[in-house]
C-alpha cells in the first residue's frame, strides 16, 4: 500500500448492525487520491449499506470514517457532499420530470453556493448551462440535453447520473452499480467513460460486471457478510483462494 | 408550432390578464352586476389557493392546515379595525387602524411568521405524519379563536366599515374587485419567478428526489421552510382581502373544512400550474353557487362531480406521484 500519500476516505473498523444482522462487520477500507477501488462481493454482502455509511445516509454503530482527514462519521449527506463525496445511485434518483440538462444544471447549481435566489430565472443562466452541457458531453449524453428523464433510455439514465455526480466536481466517487441493467455495449462504454475519469478522480467502485471492476480497479476489496475476506490489486484478489470459494468462482466459472 | 401559433401563445396570458381585470365592466354590459361579488370571491379565494399551491403543487407537501394563515390574516383586519373603533390599542401598545395600506402588509406578516413556526415543527415530519400535524395546527388555532370571546368567539366579528386607500371606496364592488385581482396577479407574479428561479429548482428537486438533493449536498429543510412562509404570506393577504370584502370575520375561515376546500381547488385546477387554483377556485365556487341554487342537497352532486374531475385532472396525479 501507498506508505507516501494519505488516504483520500479511510474507514476503520466500522460496524453496523440491523437487530442481529451484522451488515458491517469491522470493517476498514481506505480510497487514495486519484485510484479506482472496486468493492465487489455476492449479494447480500452489504455493499450498499456500506455506501449508505459513506455517504452519510446510514451512520455506522462504531468504527471511523475520515474524508480527507475530516471525521465525517456524524456528518449529513448534504455535507459529506459539500466537502467532495459524489455518488450515483444503483436504482437511478433523477428528477423524472425535468431533462437531463435541468437535472445536471441541478448539480451544477448546488456548487455554487446557496440557492435563496428568487428573482433571476435558471433558463437564460449561462454559468449554469455551460458547465451542465460539458458534464453531458462528458459522458456523451450532449445529443440528449433536452429530452425528460421520463423519455430517457435504462442506459442513458445511468450515464445521466454519472453526468450528475461530475457535474458537482467530487474528490471521491462513490459508484453503486453503474453498469447494473446495461447491455454488454452499454457496459462497455459506461466503461470506456469511466477509464477515461481514471486518474482525475477517485473512484470507490460497487460493481457485478467482472470485466469491468478487473478493467477499472487498482485496488479490489471482497465483501462477504459485511467483512472484507481480502483487500489487494486485481492479480492477487483473481488468486486468492478464499475468495474463489466465497465468491468468483461462481461469477466467474 | 407555426409562427401564428407561437404569436397567439405569447399573446395568451396578457388576453387572460385583460379579461381578468375586465370582469367588473363585463358583467356590468351584461346587466348581471350580482356576478361582481361572485367573482371576487373568486379572486380571493383563487389567491388562498395559489398559496396552498406553492406547498401542495410546487413542493409536494400535502398541508391540511392551510385555512389557519388564510384566517389569521383575516383576523389581523378584523382585529385592527376593532382596536380602532374601540380607540384602545391592542395589548395597549399596538394601534388599531384601518388603513389597507398597513393591514394588508401586517396581515401577511402575521400569517407568514405563525407559518414560519408551524412549517419549522411540521417540516420535521413527512407523508401522512406531516397531513396530521398540519390539521392539528390549524384546529388548534380554530379552537383558540372559538373561545376567543374579546373578538366575538364562536359568532365571529363584523367589520362595519372596510378599510381606507387613498380616496377609494372598498363599498364599491368594482373597486374591491380591482383591488383584490391586483394583489393575486402581483402575488403569482412574484411566486412564478421565484419558481423559476434557484429557489423554485431547489424546490422541484425536493418534490421529485430528496435523496438526490442530499446527494448534490443541498439540506431542502430551509429552502421548504421558506416556502411555508411565502404561502402562510399569501393566504393570509387572501384572509385579509376576504375580511374586507365580506367585512366579517369568523373562526370558521379556520376550520379544516376550509383547508379542504383549498386543497380541492388546488386539485381540480392541476396542482404545480400557476392558474391552475384561480380555475380550481372558479370551478369549485361556481359548481356551489349553481348547484345550491337548485337543490339544497347541492353536496351529494357535487361530490361525484370533484371525484370525476380529481381523476381525470393531471395535477394531482402528477405531481403526488399517484400514477398508476
Amino acid at each position: 500500500m501507498d506508505g507516501v500519500t494519505a488516504p483520500l476516505l479511510a474507514l476503520r473498523g466500522v460496524t453496523k448492525r440491523f437487530g442481529g444482522l451484522v451488515a458491517t462487520n469491522d470493517l476498514s477500507l481506505d480510497v487514495f487520491p486519484g485510484e479506482v477501488h472496486a468493492l465487489i462481493g455476492p449479494n447480500g454482502a452489504g455493499k450498499t449499506t456500506l455506501i449508505g455509511q459513506m455517504t452519510g445516509e446510514l451512520r455506522p454503530d462504531s468504527g471511523q470514517i475520515r474524508f480527507d482527514g475530516v471525521d465525517v462519521r456524524r456528518l449529513s449527506a448534504p455535507r459529506r457532499a459539500r466537502l467532495g463525496i459524489g455518488r450515483t445511485f444503483q436504482i437511478t434518483q433523477l428528477l423524472r420530470e425535468d431533462s437531463a440538462l435541468a437535472n445536471v444544471a441541478m448539480a451544477v447549481q448546488a456548487g455554487q453556493g446557496h440557492s435563496f435566489r428568487f428573482w433571476q430565472e435558471v433558463r437564460g443562466d449561462a454559468s449554469l448551462r455551460e458547465a451542465a452541457l460539458m458534464a453531458l458531453d462528458r459522458v456523451g449524453l450532449l445529443a440528449r440535453a433536452s429530452v425528460p428523464v421520463a423519455a430517457l433510455a435504462h442506459g442513458e439514465r445511468k450515464q445521466l447520473e454519472l453526468a450528475v455526480a461530475l457535474a458537482q466536481a467530487p474528490r471521491l466517487l462513490v459508484l453503486d452499480e453503474p453498469m447494473a441493467g446495461l447491455g454488454p455495449v452499454e457496459s462497455q462504454a459506461m466503461t470506456g467513460i469511466l477509464a477515461g475519469l481514471k486518474g482525475h478522480v477517485a473512484m470507490l467502485l460497487v460493481e457485478h460486471d467482472m470485466d469491468a471492476v478487473f478493467a477499472l480497479a487498482d485496488r479490489i476489496t471482497v465483501l462477504v457478510y459485511g467483512a472484507a475476506i481480502a483487500s489487494g490489486p486485481p492479480a492477487e484478489i483473481r488468486r486468492d483462494p478464499k475468495v474463489l470459494a466465497a465468491y468468483l468462482s461462481e461469477e466467474m466459472g | 408550432m407555426g409562427e401564428a401559433g407561437l404569436r397567439v401563445r405569447r399573446l395568451l396570458p396578457w388576453l387572460g390578464l385583460a379579461v381578468l381585470f375586465a370582469v367588473p365592466v363585463i358583467v356590468q354590459r351584461l346587466g348581471m352586476p350580482s356576478l361582481l361579488g361572485l367573482a371576487t370571491r373568486i379572486v380571493i379565494m383563487g389567491l388562498a389557493a395559489s398559496s396552498l399551491n406553492l406547498l401542495l403543487g410546487y413542493g409536494g407537501l400535502v398541508s391540511f392546515g392551510h385555512a389557519a394563515y388564510f384566517g389569521l390574516g383575516a383576523y389581523a383586519v378584523g382585529i385592527l379595525n376593532a382596536q380602532f373603533v374601540s380607540g384602545d390599542p391592542l395589548l395597549g401598545v399596538i394601534p388599531g387602524t384601518d388603513e389597507l395600506a398597513v393591514t394588508l402588509p401586517v396581515a401577511m406578516l402575521v400569517s407568514g411568521a405563525f407559518a414560519l413556526v408551524l412549517g419549522a415543527l411540521c417540516l420535521r415530519t413527512v407523508g401522512v405524519p406531516f397531513i396530521m400535524i398540519t390539521l392539528a395546527f390549524a384546529q388548534m388555532l380554530y379552537f383558540l379563536f372559538v373561545s376567543l370571546k374579546a373578538y366575538g368567539g364562536d359568532d365571529g366579528l363584523l367589520i362595519r366599515r372596510p378599510n381606507v386607500l387613498a380616496s377609494l371606496n372598498l363599498r364599491d364592488g368594482a373597486t374591491m374587485y380591482w383591488i383584490a385581482a391586483s394583489c393575486l396577479v402581483a402575488y403569482l407574479l412574484v411566486c412564478g419567478r421565484a419558481m423559476r428561479a434557484r429557489f423554485g429548482r431547489v424546490i422541484a428537486g425536493q418534490r421529485q428526489s430528496p435523496r438526490r438533493m442530499a446527494a448534490l449536498g443541498i439540506a431542502t429543510y430551509p429552502y421548504k421552510l421558506v416556502l411555508f412562509g411565502m404561502a402562510g404570506m399569501g393566504a393570509g393577504l387572501a384572509g385579509a382581502l376576504m375580511a374586507n370584502f365580506s367585512r366579517f370575520v369568523s373562526p370558521d375561515m379556520m376550520h379544516w373544512t376550509q383547508s379542504g376546500d383549498l386543497l380541492i381547488m388546488v386539485v381540480i385546477g392541476g396542482a404545480g400550474r400557476l392558474w391552475g387554483p384561480l380555475l380550481g377556485a372558479a370551478v369549485l365556487i361556481g359548481l356551489e353557487t349553481l348547484l345550491s341554487g337548485w337543490t339544497q342537497y347541492w353536496q351529494i352532486v357535487l361530490g361525484p362531480i370533484l371525484v370525476l374531475v380529481a381523476l381525470s385532472g393531471p395535477g394531482m396525479r402528477r405531481r403526488i406521484g399517484w400514477t398508476a
